[in-house]
């Protein structure tokens, strides 16, 4: 009974003068445990609760230490050898080193790890996708990890990789305190453990569906954070979001609808951040339909769509377009005898389309995804304006749509869909993360198009050391791709941020989301 | 009465298997499954068939037929061993107990139904008892234009227009979620206000019916405007009866006429719209969570279902079915208390 009374009475009093940072995330996390998860969502979380080996410096991709203070390559790039920083300790006091990051990389790499992935399976999707497979897997990039010494831990390669360092930094690849996950085995990273990290931030608590409590991690190694406590709220929707924005009850949301940009500017309160383009949405056309075969039909669907006055319309203020498949941050990998951006040309498109042999046109299916995305924030009505364009030469579009789920079943079952909307937000800053995400075998069936050359430079891409012997590879896909018109982007979108007018020193991260050591709220109310 | 409840039970518990049996097939046969929706727009056929088999679902549904040694391995089987167990397995890709979840989730819809309930009671009724007795007058027609208009509005739309104008442009109540962000509460029953009093915290109280209030009105408004329009009709078909006059007719004060001997009769059918509207505020708890950032089981499932993960959704609806069947049975039940006519054997 005094328990009770002490508790209630501590719980009832004040906590002014705490600072605390309310963040909007835009739902529920998947999972707290690194190795776990996919989704931008948890990984914001988990970016305050975990480092990574690498990091990247504030608002950019380029790779900065992290828990690793260096890494070297040898000549070709098949051996990385990592130095860890010392002195490092987990928030459940014990030490990270090599064995660490040896017990976390076996995890999320070793089908047969006692404390690999979950109960269900053993293995971390994304590695695989990312690393090209598993311990074991002659596909596999990464072919063993050894410790050197306590604070030495080397990679060894299957084949040379060069981008090892920012792939093994992106946000999947938290360190995660061994001594934790063994305790808590299945359990580790539900609400019912205690996920521990070296981050910023210390784990508090997690009310599934509402907020997570974190509280600053006061030895923390780099810079330490400002506030007192750091509340993550899951708020799915994007207006409510913006409503909490205005009524104070969150100082930071991610995700805000592009067409709030003016609401935001014109309350004093708020400031609209953009975070840095790393996107690309675009229209895939498949090879299998018989019109979409022809070369000069997929040219004038290209010309024919006024991807400026699409990308004006939408995101105003919020986005480019470009004859690329990569974001502006990776414009180095683009050739340059490919013109900046399509060119639209409703008359030449009609033109060729006679050329082809459809004078009076065709009826064709075009697909938009029934969800939102950083890159296609509102997919119907983008698609209405493809489609309106589309009409001027004579090609009746029929807008198609059904769940999530089956959609992305359904794109890739043959004969798949005619003409499609999707898009790719990168994890790391190389070309290849955005290249092969569509192209190679990884995307073979989805429009029946992958000529040889680009299979093969597109291995050649990952292998070259030099970023200009890269810049090489990659100007000769990005030719090939842009002659051939199978995929059309349309944007590379600015995702929408804003803060409160108090919120000072939030870089955002074009990756999707970064720690908020750096964020302080003085002069909040 | 009693072997009635016992037969009530019982039946209750088959339904229960046949809602987990049709459930179970209904989830898998819907297409797109959890494997495509974990890897998203990475997903390729490899990659999603090797997941699949991570998860179990490349076994057969409900009987492995074509192989006898392991006639017991189908989905099914396995999953009604673990319910028997108490276990209702985990989300698949979370590994959050689905029972956990539950019991975490579903104080806070309830809380929810309940004031939303509450709210359309102490609005509703009244509204149609005014309208029957003044019928065709400026009252009637207003409550009668009210309800159209809440049966009509969209809940998201309702919420979020709620939420905007006494939040953001009124400041009056929060825009969402349970309590604030400074508001610490150990919950007991998981209702937060009356946690919050059960803990001594009255200004924790006064937070959670703040941030109760507009989700409330939002999940309430149809509830309100049905309850409304059956009150004042079912009161006008009773007032018409020759009961009712023959009590005018001995000289019964028409206030007494009317609550004690019309309204009685005539809340028969509100309290059986009340039970239907208990199944309808669960689905309308879906948007109505979503919107206010509610942690409840509408918002939960909703997620499930978009996201396939079958365990969340197999557990959320048997449970969701089990509620509704209780709730009706206690609307069976109180229309013996309404109506002495009525008996169960």
């Amino acid at each position: 009974m005094n328990k009770l009374l002490l508790t209630a009475l501590l719980a009832s009093l004040p906590t002014a003068g705490a600072a605390t940072l309310v963040f909007g995330n835009n739902g529920d996390p998947v999972s707290l445990e690194s190795g776990n998860i996919t989704d931008g969502i948890s990984i914001a979380v988990q970016r305050q609760i975990y480092d990574t080996l690498v990091d990247f410096k504030d608002g950019t991709t380029d790779p900065v230490p992290g828990l690793a203070t260096s890494w070297k390559a040898n000549k070709d790039a098949t051996q990385w050898t990592f130095t860890l920083r010392r002195g490092v300790k987990f928030h459940d006091g014990t030490p990270f080193n090599a064995d660490a990051v040896i017990f976390n990389v076996n995890r999320w790499w070793d089908p047969k790890n006692a404390y690999g992935f979950r109960n269900q399976g053993h293995t971390y999707e994304i590695w695989g996708q990312l690393m090209g497979g598993y311990k074991g897997d002659a596909t596999s990039v990464l072919k063993n990890v050894v410790k050197i010494n306590d604070y030495t831990v080397r990679f060894d390669m299957n084949k040379p990789s060069t981008v090892f360092p920012s792939v093994i930094g992106s946000g999947y690849f938290g360190i995660a305190s061994p001594a934790a996950i063994k305790k808590d085995g299945a359990k580790y990273g539900t609400p019912a453990s205690k996920p521990v990290g070296t981050g910023p931030f210390i784990f508090q608590s997690w009310k599934t569906g509402d907020r997570i409590v974190l509280l600053p991690n006061k030895l923390y190694w780099g810079s330490k954070p400002k506030v007192d406590q750091l509340v993550i709220r899951s708020i799915k929707d994007a207006s409510q979001r913006l409503n909490e924005l205005k009524a104070g009850t969150i100082d930071f949301a991610n995700d805000l609808t592009p067409d709030s940009l003016k609401a935001i500017q014109a309350d004093k309160n708020l400031v609209a951040v953009k975070r840095p383009s790393f996107n690309v949405g675009f229209v895939s056309l498949n090879n299998r339909n018989e019109y979409l075969k022809n070369d000069k039909v997929r040219q004038a669907i290209s010309m024919a769509i006024n991807k400026k006055a699409i990308v004006d319309a939408f995101w105003p203020g919020l986005g480019i377009s470009n004859a690329s498949f990569l974001p502006p941050v990776l414009s180095w990998a683009n050739s340059k005898n490919v013109p900046a951006d399509y060119r639209f040309d409703p008359t030449a498109a009609k033109k060729l389309l006679a050329e082809a042999g459809y004078p009076n046109g065709f009826s064709i299916d075009l697909w938009y995804m029934p969800v939102s995305r950083p890159y296609f924030p509102q997919p119907k009505p983008i698609a209405e304006a493809i489609a309106a364009d589309l009409s001027a030469i004579g090609i009746k579009v029929n807008l198609k749509t059904e769940d999530w789920a089956k959609y992305l079943e359904d794109r890739r079952k043959e004969p798949g869909f005619d003409m499609y909307m999707i898009g790719w937000t990168g994890d790391y800053g190389d070309p290849d993360n955005f290249y092969s995400a569509y192209y190679g075998p990884g995307g073979s069936d989805d429009i029946n198009w992958n000529p040889a050359e680009l299979v093969r430079l597109l291995d050649q891409g990952r292998a070259a050391v030099s970023q200009a012997d890269k810049a090489k590879v990659y100007a000769q896909i990005h030719e090939i791709t842009y002659k051939a018109n199978y995929r059309i982007p349309v944007v590379h979108s600015q995702p929408l941020a804003a803060a409160r007018s108090y919120v000072k020193g939030w870089v955002p991260s074009p990756l999707g989301s970064e720690a908020f050591n750096n964020i302080s709220v003085a002069g909040k109310k | 009465m009693g072997s009635y409840l016992i037969r009530r039970i019982l039946r209750t518990l088959l339904v229960m298997i046949g809602i987990s049996v049709v459930v179970f097939a209904f989830v898998r046969s819907i297409p797109g499954d959890p494997a495509t929706v974990m890897l998203g727009e990475r997903a390729t056929p490899e990659a999603a068939a090797a997941l699949r088999e991570q998860l179990g679902l490349n076994k057969p549904w409900f009987i492995n037929y074509k192989d006898p040694a392991h006639l017991l391995e189908a989905q099914y089987p396995k999953y009604m061993a673990q319910l028997l167990q108490g276990d209702l397995g985990s989300g698949l890709k979370s590994n959050i107990p689905v029972r956990d979840e539950l019991v975490n989730r579903f104080p806070a819809t309830a809380e929810l139904a309940i004031a939303a309930l509450l709210f359309a009671l102490l609005v509703g009724l009244p509204a149609g008892i005014l309208a029957a007795l003044r019928r065709n007058s400026v009252w009637d027609n207003l409550a009668t234009t009210i309800s159209l208009v809440g049966v009509s509005m969209p809940v998201f739309w309702l919420g979020l227009l709620l939420s905007y104008f006494f939040a953001v442009r009124l400041g009056w109540l929060p825009p969402s979620a349970r309590l604030g962000n400074d508001v610490t509460l150990e919950p007991i029953t998981g209702f937060y206000v009356l946690d919050a009093l059960l803990r001594g915290q009255p200004a924790a109280a006064w937070d959670a019916l703040r941030h109760l209030i507009l989700p409330a009105i939002a999940l309430g408004t149809i509830p309100l405007a049905i309850i409304a329009r059956i009150t004042r009709s079912s009161l006008l078909e009773v007032l018409g009866q020759d009961y009712v006059r023959t009590a005018r007719a001995k000289g019964l004060a028409s206030r007494t006429v009317t609550l004690k001997h019309a309204l009685r009769n005539a809340l028969l059918p509100v309290v059986t719209v009340i039970g239907l509207q208990a199944g309808a505020l669960l689905g309308g708890a879906v948007l109505t969570e979503t919107i206010f950032s509610w942690p409840g089981l509408g918002s939960w499932l909703y997620e499930a279902i978009s996201q396939r993960d079958y365990p969340v959704i197999q557990g959320g609806v048997i449970f969701a079915a089990l509620v509704v069947s209780v709730v009706n049975l206690l609307v069976d039940l109180s229309y013996a208390a309404l109506d002495p006519r009525i008996q169960y054997r």
